[in-house]
């Protein structure tokens, strides 16, 4: 296939139209955006990593516990069958948590690790109390359950805060998500939204 | 783009400091309203950021970057009812009185031209645009766009034959 070419005289007089380049908030946001999409990839990775890892060397203690069988004495936990790999997965999937410790707790290390696992469950609720007041200072306690609110564990997104004034919207609220609009204008004056979603949060 | 699809954050700077202005002058060309330009160009990263896991070696980052493009440029001409923009010199600023003729003639000459492209067929103006701006060869427009090279060959050359004649008319 032959190419047409470039016409030289042409390509000329369109390059005086203009070298125009994006503005650099917009390079800004966009750049924010892949970062952004980057470490929420990251975190998942290295979870899954390391509950494989924790599964393998959890399956391999049990293994040699099983054949010391008779000179330790067992916790309850070894003494069952021991589960799939996948199912150990799911469950620390479930649970949130971090991975499963390398070897089968004895009972007190087992209180000692639930201690811990409700005072992280403390400190996620602290820390969504905090998010959700910095995310909506305004709006009445009613309004977030109507809305619906997003995981305690995880911060807002601009996308996610959007969606729920979208949602504010449906439900009505009008009020409520003309502040939060306005706290997001505040709070992310270089957002551009795309035009699907400015009609949903928009005043009606 | 390999490297950023596997998770090198920094490779997605580099290829856009690469990409940023050809794509911003081809969207902001083919729409000619900067602030929907913006918004589009925005999008338009945003869907590259989004599906950089779909990137297969066998297609060149320049062609798969523009294939999005033109997506979502169809969307939005599809929105608008496949209607053409009117002709609209928003940035050409009225010539000042105490101009020198020869350059109110300059002046007039670049308006033309500009005219002559924002009144092209969508698809010529695009070919046009991709030629220009993204470098790309006849068979990477047929491939970014979704049609055959020979219809790709045809727009980039009708494209070329309407500015030439504006240019003459000068």
């Amino acid at each position: 296939m032959a190419d047409p070419g470039r016409d030289a005289r042409v390509s000329e007089r369109y390059r005086t139209l203009g070298r125009e380049e994006p503005p650099p908030e917009l390079d800004a946001a966009i750049l924010a955006a892949s970062r952004r999409r980057h470490s929420r990839w990251a975190v998942p990775v290295s979870i899954a990593a390391v509950v494989v890892l924790a599964v393998g060397v959890t399956l391999r203690v049990q293994i040699e516990e099983r054949k010391d069988a008779e000179e330790i004495a067992l916790s309850p936990r070894v003494m069952q069958a021991p589960a799939p790999a996948d199912e150990v997965a799911r469950q620390s999937w479930r649970d949130s948590a971090p991975a499963p410790a390398a070897a089968p707790p004895a009972n007190g290390a087992q209180e000692s690790r639930a201690q811990e696992l409700r005072a992280g469950s403390r400190k996620r609720e602290a820390l969504a109390e905090v998010t959700a007041d910095r995310a909506e200072p305004a709006a009445p306690a009613s309004a977030n359950v109507v809305a619906g609110r997003i995981s305690p564990s995880a911060p807002e997104t601009p996308e996610q805060w959007l969606e729920r004034i979208a949602r504010l919207r449906d439900a009505g609220k009008a009020r409520e998500a003309d502040e939060s609009l306005a706290e997001f204008r505040k709070r992310y004056p270089e957002y551009r939204m795309s035009e699907a979603m400015r009609a949903r949060v928009a005043p009606r | 783009m390999l490297a950023y699809r596997q998770g090198d954050a920094g490779a997605f700077e580099v290829l856009y400091a690469r990409h940023k202005g050809p794509l911003y002058r081809f969207v902001l060309r083919s729409v000619r309203e900067r602030g929907l330009a913006e918004e589009l160009y925005q999008e338009i990263w945003m869907r590259v950021i989004e599906a950089r896991g779909r990137y297969t070696v066998q297609a060149k980052f320049t062609t798969w970057l523009y294939t999005i493009a033109h997506n979502r440029l169809a969307d939005h001409w599809r929105k608008r009812g496949l209607k053409l923009v009117e002709l609209a010199d928003h940035d050409a600023p009225a010539p000042a009185a105490d101009e020198p003729e020869s350059r109110a003639q300059g002046r007039q000459s670049l308006q033309r031209f500009a005219a002559a492209l924002g009144a092209l067929p969508e698809a010529q103006r695009e070919a046009f645009l991709l030629h220009e701006e993204s470098g790309m060869s006849v068979a990477e427009i047929a491939a970014a766009t979704g049609v055959g090279e020979e219809a790709a060959k045809s727009r980039v050359r009708y494209a070329l034959a309407k500015l030439r004649e504006a240019m003459a008319d000068g």
